[in-house]
């Protein structure tokens, strides 16, 4: 197939691939929805990135939350996620999440995962906060990358077709409204497309769109931007959670994450006085606290004027054996060391760092989207964890939902309509707008993070959203300017930060109440979470507001 | 903020025919990265400047470059003024971004078997040393023999023992590993030195393989000759002439005052082939008033064998060293090959201090010798350089014996990890490009400090080669000569 403009006759783009699913995105998610849809059909996965580099579950410390013993539960799952989400979570994805963890990491496991195992030839599992039961298992602090290396050894033992740094940057549809694939950027900035009778969204987070964030550069919410512009509706985008602990040393690194692991392992925060100021916030968890209390916090100390003279506060492993530091804490230890802070010797310097986004596509369990012929599975998705998610429940998310994407979308028809060329055709004629653009992108990304850093951040207000609001649109406006060919992806991905910066404030508008990591200092409306009268926030191209729950829970 | 100007390699393959370099001045933040600077130089001065990079945090592997020639994440390696910055030694796609596919491609997936269980404590803790690799390709990059034979690279052996000591995993771990040059790897440890995660590839997966190899029977011929040499003789060279041991006493006494004591451990070459070199040492340590206590019944120290992986007699050997030093109350052993030094010091757990001939000299101080008339440069020897970490003794020592002293970048010269048996061909290729960089500093003597090095560069070069010990000898006689020649 080859595709024309039908007015012009011109060939649109000289590579097209076509598969029964093309799965966007090579984190965990990605690479399990891969595997899984390769059972039924062809399967063209896109990364943007080399596969296995790119994104940020190769980055992911601490762990993957499964209940694996006699004296855990479901339930008990069930219910601390529902709790530390603040009752926002969709029960039905919470439910699919905690019942099928077990059986994905039994999968990881016969594939050859290197996680870390006790005396009697268990799985181990260290506590992580918010949790009642210590369920988060690991590998070190590298569970990530021990991950998605051993998915990759699996995608290999299947046919699916692997196209390495080749960027999606829209998607298409066909002639009946549904979604037919892709339109993609090499690494030469030429185009390729992709069509497929189902496409899997698996492109991650977006907090890159902050200026203090642990994102992996890939973290620039692209798959939120790229279905909003298709019309798919997404859900609670305003819920971005900030992990408490980011590194703010050296300055060019700020945000880079300090896994919870530190803090499951025993480390305390004390602040600039060496207090250690969780008693006043959460006595009972104290540093095992829920992240949205811990980094509220902090954020609270620093404020306060109880910080560090670099903004931050203590964290503090110094207690700890060396021994369980090196063994642990691999990871955390190399990268002080590298930054000249022995751990085992001296305290860590801490701040909250934009971390993940709760929100996202609306999908149903069995990850459809409210777009025909398109699924979507891990961050990029919406609903599993509400208002806040706890530690180790994303990496099971990744497996969990990754395996029930690809597996609908293997069993999705083959779709019949052709691909709309005008669609094509209006993506090709936004890359070539990019050649006559004034505007730098590397200034305009800049910009936006600061904006959202001190305008939708950890506390918000109405006027400060609606100023970033503002400002963000006029960012969005401006028309940027790609240097050479392989500068247009640049141009793409800053158009979707600014997309995916807007679906946050607007979203924060939306929502009158405090509710796990959504903070309004302007709440008119005080909620009890459990018995809060709202649910979700939607946004679309077509509607957006918030859903009122029919009985409070 | 500070300003930082650095040299960067550009090539556009669409318009250069070969890379370049450009020179930038950048304001960066204290403690900026190299990644920041690179950052800052496609953000204010040319946004098409090429280079890969993701996690930022050293977790992912894509950043890799060569800072001032040697590899390292760009994301963790801090910015230094002047730097150059390079890609790997890779191909290059554009500037710094470089091809990396085909040799992640040669990295071997784990084949789980159908039945494959959870495997134990024990087994997983040997499997993680293996499995920090984040495959960012810069010991691919820095690999002498990847430089002169099909050797698949450093990582590609990594996830061979990685794959072998997984109970779950059904491939043929060693027929692949040695498909993909096991027996190429000189054991230099230039791999570890470059690894971001500090992996021991040449100890903990080459030497390893090649011990399972060696229970298959799959041991090279020429390595099993020594491997009998030593169980027949205790020493892995044929005695051609009066040994060392043959021609000493077992206390040799300093011509002055008593300033120290070592026992010193000869080692196979020095014993058996060069044993002229280890009498200049006794003359050196005598001038310095070094006593050297040598028991006559020290043997190899396993060291060929533990690099070929033919280990089973390897503990007798230790067992019997260490007695003889031991029995003898000796608290310091001094050693003047570096690789027996490296292997007493990395692969033995010793009641005594182990010290290279370089250490005792520099520490106690020695008897400036006349300035030989020469121009010398100095080569590295790998298992002294990486295998005991020392680097500046032996130049200290040179620049105070010769006229000019000058650098040649270090390599492995190639005789190690029984390569130079094994695999003549790829010895003599890296001992050629030895000559080359001997070449390129003008010196009229080559001076090392490790007699595998000094033989097979000698091999390998018209410039004499010569050891420390005889350098600083002849500086001796130079000062007696002109004493007797002015008094």
């Amino acid at each position: 197939m080859v595709l024309y403009n039908a007015q012009t006759n011109k060939m649109l783009v000289d590579e097209i691939v076509d598969a029964h699913v093309l799965v966007i995105g090579s984190g965990g998610a990605g690479v399990r929805a891969a595997i899984e849809a390769s059972r039924y059909g062809s399967v063209v996965m896109v990364s943007k990135t080399i596969a296995g580099k790119g994104g940020c579950t190769t980055m992911a410390e601490g762990g993957f939350n499964a209940v694996l013993r006699e004296a855990d539960s479901i339930e008990v799952h069930r219910e601390d996620t529902l709790k530390g989400g603040a009752y926002l979570n969709d029960p039905a994805l919470v439910d699919a999440l905690v019942r099928e963890a077990p059986e994905r990491m039994a999968d990881l496991v016969r594939w050859g995962a290197v996680f870390d195992v006790t005396d009697d030839r268990q799985v181990a599992q260290r506590p992580f906060g918010g949790q009642r039961f210590p369920r988060t298992c690991y590998a070190g602090d590298r569970t990530g990358h021990e991950l998605i290396m051993t998915l990759l050894d699996r995608l290999d033992a299947t046919d699916t077709q692997l196209y390495q740094e080749v960027s999606v940057v829209d998607l298409v549809k066909d002639e009946d409204g549904a979604v037919a694939g892709a339109i993609a950027l090499d690494r030469d900035g030429s185009p390729v497309l992709f069509s497929a009778d189902a496409t899997v969204l698996a492109t991650g987070g977006g907090t890159q769109v902050y200026d203090v964030s642990t994102n992996s550069a890939a973290g620039t919410g692209d798959g939120y931007a790229m279905g909003y512009r298709a019309g798919a509706e997404l859900i609670d985008m305003e819920m971005v959670q900030f992990h408490p602990t980011g590194a703010i040393y050296p300055y060019d690194a700020r945000g880079r994450l300090v896994t919870e692991a530190v803090r499951g392992e025993g480390g305390i925060l004390l602040n600039a006085r060496r207090e250690r100021f969780m008693e006043r916030y959460d006595p009972a968890r104290m540093e095992l606290s829920t992240r949205d209390v811990v980094a509220r916090a902090i954020a609270t100390e620093v404020l306060e004027g109880r910080g560090t003279a670099r903004g931050g506060v203590y964290l503090d492993v110094t207690h700890l054996p060396a021994e369980k530091i090196e063994s642990r804490l691999p990871v955390m230890l190399e990268q002080f060391l590298a930054y000249g802070v022995d751990i085992r010797r001296e305290p860590m310097e801490v701040a909250p760092t934009a971390h993940h986004i709760m929100g996202g596509l609306r999908i149903t369990p069995e990850c459809r989207t409210s777009l025909k012929g398109l699924f979507a599975c891990g961050e990029v998705a919406g609903g599993v964890h509400g208002a806040n998610r706890l530690g180790g429940n994303a990496l099971a998310e990744t497996q969990v939902f990754g395996k029930r994407a690809g597996e609908s979308a293997g069993k999705a028809p083959a779709r019949s309509g052709k691909v709309d060329s005008a669609g094509v055709d209006g993506v090709l004629r936004v890359l070539d707008g990019f050649f006559e653009g004034a505007a730098s992108p590397a200034a305009v990304r800049k910009d936006l993070k600061l904006t959202m850093w001190s305008q939708a951040g950890i506390f918000r207000t109405a006027p400060d959203l609606r100023t970033a609001l503002g400002h963000i649109r006029r960012l969005a406006d401006q028309r940027l300017c790609a240097a050479s060919t392989a500068n247009l992806l640049e141009c793409c991905t800053v158009r979707n930060m600014c997309t995916t910066a807007s679906l946050i404030v607007r979203c924060a508008l939306l929502r009158p109440e405090n509710r796990g990591a959504h903070v309004r200092r302007d709440a008119t409306v005080i909620t009890e979470p459990a018995a809060s009268p709202f649910s979700h926030t939607y946004i679309s191209l077509a509607r957006e507001g918030i859903e009122q729950r029919e009985a409070a829970a | 903020m500070k300003t930082i100007t650095l040299r960067v390699s550009r090539f556009d393959p669409a318009e250069d025919t070969e890379p370049h370099i450009e020179e930038y001045t950048v304001r960066v933040n204290e403690g900026a990265r190299v990644l920041h600077v690179l950052h800052a130089i496609r953000d204010e001065h040319d946004p098409t400047l090429s280079y890969r990079y993701c996690c930022g945090s050293g977790q992912c592997g894509s950043c890799a470059v060569k800072v001032d020639g040697k590899p390292a994440l760009a994301c963790m390696a801090e910015a230094r003024d002047g730097m150059t910055v390079e890609p790997l030694d890779l191909p290059v796609v554009k500037d710094l971004t470089v091809d990396m596919e085909p040799v992640i491609a040669k990295i071997a997936r784990i084949c789980p078997a159908a039945d494959a269980g959870l495997p134990s404590r024990d087994e997983i803790a040997a499997i993680k040393p293996l499995r920090d690799c984040i495959e960012c390709l810069c010991c691919v990059s820095a690999c002498p023999a990847l430089q002169v034979t099909e050797f698949a690279g450093p990582t590609v052996l990594r996830q061979e023992m990685r794959l072998a000591l997984d109970p779950r995993d059904s491939g043929d771990r060693i027929g692949d590993a040695i498909k993909k040059g096991l027996f190429y790897c000189t054991t230099c440890k230039r791999c570890t030195e470059v690894c971001p995660k500090e992996i021991d590839i040449p100890g903990k997966a080459i030497e390893k393989l090649r011990e399972v190899a060696n229970r298959r029977g799959l041991t090279l011929p020429r390595h099993q000759e020594v491997a009998r040499l030593i169980r027949e003789t205790g020493r892995s060279v044929e005695r051609t002439q009066p040994t060392f041991l043959e021609q000493v006493p077992e206390v040799i006494e300093p011509d002055g005052p008593v300033r120290g004591e070592v026992g010193f451990f000869v080692g196979c070459m020095f014993n058996g082939r060069v044993p002229q070199t280890a009498l200049d040492a006794m003359e050196v340590l005598k001038r310095n008033g070094i006593r050297v206590l040598v028991p006559h019944d020290q043997v190899c120290c396993g060291s060929p064998l533990i690099r070929t992986g033919q280990t089973a007699d390897v503990d007798d050997l230790k067992k019997r060293n260490i007695e003889a030093f031991a029995r003898r109350g000796i608290r310091t052993v001094m050693t003047i090959c570096a690789g027996c030094g490296a292997t007493l010091k990395n692969d033995y757990d010793t009641p005594f201090e182990v010290k290279d001939v370089t250490e005792i000299l520099t520490e106690y101080g020695i008897e400036p010798p006349a300035k030989l008339e020469i121009t010398a440069t100095y080569h590295d020897p790998c298992h002294l350089l990486r295998g005991q970490g020392i680097r500046e003794q032996p130049r200290e020592l040179l620049r105070e014996a010769v006229r000019e002293f000058v650098e040649m970048p270090s390599q492995c010269c190639g005789a190690g990890g029984g390569v130079r048996s094994g695999v003549p061909e790829e010895a003599k290729a890296l001992g050629l490009m030895r000559d080359e960089a001997v070449k390129a500093t003008g010196a009229d003597v080559v001076v090392t400090v490790c007699p595998f090095c000094e033989f097979h560069i000698a091999d390998c070069t018209d410039v004499p080669v010569k050891n420390l010990v005889t350098v600083l000898l002849e500086g001796y006689r130079k000062k007696d000569a002109e004493r007797q020649g002015s008094a």
